[in-house]
C-alpha cells in the first residue's frame, strides 16, 4: 500500500469517525438516532458565508482568521445542538425511541428548507483556506497540508475526548447513563445536563466535519449533510449502536475501504465503489447483526 | 417526626394498579423489610418511593418534605438511595468508577474519601478490584457494590430490593452482615424487600406484609414468621 492511499484513508475514515461520534454520543444518552445531524453539519457549513441566493458565496463568519474561527464554529455548533434539544427533543424527552427518530427526521427537513429559503438551492463555490491545498513531502508521497492538518485534528478530537470520558465527572456521568440512564438519575445525576452535554459536544463535532467538508471541497451545498449523514449512521450500526469507540473503528473502517476501492478497483467498476463498500456492510451485519462492538447497555442484564 | 411518610399511595401501570390505599410511617434509624408473594408491588413501592415510577395519587415525605412528584436525580439529592432489584450495577465501568458515579451531587467532597475508606473496609474485594470493570464481578460482589454505590450517596434513607436473589445463602449472610453493621456505622433508615420472612426474621426488624398492592400486616419481623397471617397472605384468608 503506498504511502499516498494511507493519508487519503486514514483522512476520510476520520471525518467519518467525528461524524459517526457525533451520532453515537446522542444515541447512547438518550437512545435517538439524531437524522438531523447532517443538517447540522449543512448549517455550520452555511453559517461560514452571508445569507443571499447569489450562485457566488460571500464569506461571512469564514472571513475570520481561523484561530478565532475554529472555537467560534465549535460554539455555533454547539449551540444549534442545544437549541434543538430545548426546542424538540426535550418535550419529547419520554417518547418512544421511534417517535424521536421521527422528531429528528422532522426537524432535518425543517432545517434543510430553512437553509433553502436563506442562501437557494444551488451549490457555491466557497474558498476557505485555499492555501492548505499546498502538497508537503511527506517521504516518498505527496500530501495536501490540509490532508496532515485533518488527519491531526481527528486524532487530537478522539483523544480529547477519550480523556474526557475517561477523567472528568460529566464523562464519568455520560458512561454511567449510556449504560443505565434510570439507574444513574437515581445515584443524582441530572439527566438534562448529561443529554445536553452530549448534545453540545456532537453539535461541536458537526461543526468540526463541517470546516472539514468545505475546505476539502471548496463547495457549501444545502444537501452536503444526507451523504455523510448516511456513511455516519451507517458506521454508528456496524460499530454497535451506542458504542463510542464501536463508531470510530467503524468510521475509519468505512473510509479506509472506500479509499481502498477508489485506488483499486478497476476503473469500469469504479462508478459501483459504494455498492461493494455497502455490500461488505451487510455481510458484517449478516454474521455480526448487533454491531462489531455490541455497548454493555445493549446487552440484557441478569 | 417520622423520617419516611407514605400517605394513600397508589401506583398504576396503564389500567393495572400496581399500588394502592398504601400507607405507613418509618422512624428514624429503624429497619423495616417488606415482604410478600410476586407481583404484591414491593418493588413498585420502593420505585415509587425513589421516584423511578410516578405515583398516581398519594403523598411521600421525608423530614417533612414532599418527594412525590420530584425526579429521580432529586430525590437522590435529598438523601434517599435505591439499590435496586437485579443490582443494575454499570457493568462496563471500573468498580471505581461506579463508586464514584452518585457522589457527583455531594457538597462535602472532602468525605467522599472517608466513605470510599469506609466500604472498602467493610467490603475489602472492592478494594481489591477496584480498577476491574464491574460486570468481571461474580453476582455476590455486584450486590455488595450495588449497596456500596449506594452508600457513596452519603444517604438518609437506603432502600435494599431483594438483596439476596440468586445468591448462596452463605453469601446472603455476609450481605446482610455488612447491611445491619453499615446501618448502625451510619445510622441510616432502612426499607429492604425481602422475600424468605425467616431470613428477615433473623435479621431483625419491622415487617410490612403487601398482598394484591396493599399492606396487609405490619409489625415485627420476629413474630410474622410463626403467624398466620404469612400463610393468608400468600394463599389468601381461610372462608
Amino acid at each position: 500500500m503506498s504511502l499516498q492511499l494511507f493519508f487519503d484513508a486514514l483522512a476520510l475514515g476520520g471525518i467519518y469517525a467525528i461524524a459517526a461520534l457525533g451520532i453515537a454520543l446522542i444515541f447512547g444518552v438518550m437512545k435517538l438516532v439524531n437524522f438531523a445531524h447532517g443538517q447540522f453539519i449543512a448549517c455550520a457549513v452555511f453559517a461560514l458565508i452571508l445569507p443571499s441566493t447569489d450562485a457566488m458565496a460571500v464569506l461571512g463568519l469564514g472571513r475570520l482568521p481561523a484561530l478565532v474561527l475554529v472555537p467560534v464554529m465549535l460554539a455555533f455548533g454547539a449551540g444549534l445542538a442545544l437549541l434543538a434539544e430545548a426546542l424538540v427533543f426535550r418535550p419529547m424527552r419520554n417518547a418512544s425511541p421511534v417517535a424521536l427518530m421521527v422528531g429528528s427526521f422532522a426537524l432535518g427537513v425543517a432545517l434543510q428548507n430553512l437553509l433553502l429559503v436563506l442562501y437557494g438551492g444551488r451549490p457555491k463555490a466557497v474558498s476557505l483556506w485555499a492555501e492548505l491545498g499546498h502538497p508537503v513531502q511527506v517521504g516518498p508521497a505527496e500530501v495536501p497540508l490540509l490532508q496532515l492538518i485533518v488527519i491531526a485534528a481527528v486524532l487530537a478530537i478522539l483523544l480529547g475526548l477519550a480523556v474526557m470520558l475517561r477523567r472528568t465527572r460529566i464523562g464519568l456521568e455520560m458512561r454511567a447513563a449510556a449504560e443505565d440512564f434510570a439507574m444513574a438519575r437515581m445515584l443524582g445525576v441530572r439527566a438534562n445536563r448529561v443529554i445536553s452535554g452530549a448534545f453540545a459536544l456532537s453539535g461541536g463535532l458537526a461543526a468540526v466535519v463541517a470546516l472539514v467538508l468545505v475546505a476539502q471541497t471548496g463547495v457549501a451545498d444545502v444537501r452536503m449533510g444526507g451523504q455523510i449523514m448516511l456513511v455516519a449512521f451507517i458506521a454508528t450500526v456496524v460499530g454497535g449502536m451506542g458504542s463510542l469507540s464501536g463508531a470510530v473503528a467503524a468510521g475509519l473502517g468505512i473510509g479506509a475501504v472506500s479509499a481502498l476501492l477508489q485506488a483499486g478497483l478497476p476503473a469500469e467498476a469504479r462508478p459501483f465503489r459504494d455498492a461493494f463498500l455497502y455490500g461488505g456492510v451487510i455481510l458484517v451485519l449478516l454474521f455480526r447483526p448487533q454491531g462489531l462492538f455490541a455497548s454493555a447497555g445493549s446487552k440484557p442484564r441478569v | 417526626m417520622s423520617k419516611l411518610a407514605v400517605h394513600d399511595l397508589a401506583v398504576r401501570y396503564g389500567k393495572l394498579t400496581a399500588l394502592a390505599e398504601v400507607s405507613f410511617t418509618v422512624a428514624e434509624g429503624e429497619r423495616v423489610f417488606i415482604s410478600g408473594p410476586n407481583g404484591a408491588g414491593k418493588s413498585s413501592l420502593l420505585s415509587a418511593l425513589a421516584g423511578a415510577v410516578r405515583a398516581a395519587h398519594g403523598r411521600i415525605e421525608m423530614d417533612g418534605d414532599i418527594l412525590s412528584g420530584l425526579g429521580p436525580e432529586a430525590i437522590a439529592r435529598r438523601g434517599l438511595s435505591m439499590v435496586p432489584e437485579g443490582r443494575r450495577i454499570f457493568a462496563g465501568l471500573t468498580v471505581q468508577e461506579n463508586l464514584m458515579v452518585g457522589t457527583g451531587m455531594r457538597r462535602d467532597r472532602g468525605a467522599v474519601a472517608d466513605d470510599l475508606e469506609t466500604v472498602f473496609n467493610a467490603f475489602p474485594i472492592l478494594r481489591e478490584r477496584a480498577r476491574a470493570p464491574a460486570g468481571a464481578l461474580s453476582g455476590g460482589q455486584q450486590q455488595m457494590l450495588a449497596i456500596s454505590r449506594a452508600l457513596m450517596t452519603n444517604p438518609k434513607v437506603i432502600l435494599v430490593d431483594e438483596p439476596s436473589l440468586g445468591l448462596a445463602p452463605k453469601v446472603v449472610d455476609e450481605v446482610y452482615d455488612r447491611l445491619t453493621d453499615l446501618q448502625t456505622l451510619r445510622g441510616l433508615t432502612m426499607i429492604i424487600v425481602e422475600q424468605s420472612s425467616a431470613r428477615a426474621a433473623r435479621v431483625g426488624g419491622r415487617m410490612l406484609l403487601m398482598r394484591s398492592g396493599r399492606i396487609v400486616a405490619d409489625g415485627d419481623a420476629t413474630g410474622f414468621a410463626a403467624r398466620d397471617l404469612l400463610t393468608e397472605a400468600y394463599f389468601g384468608a381461610p372462608t
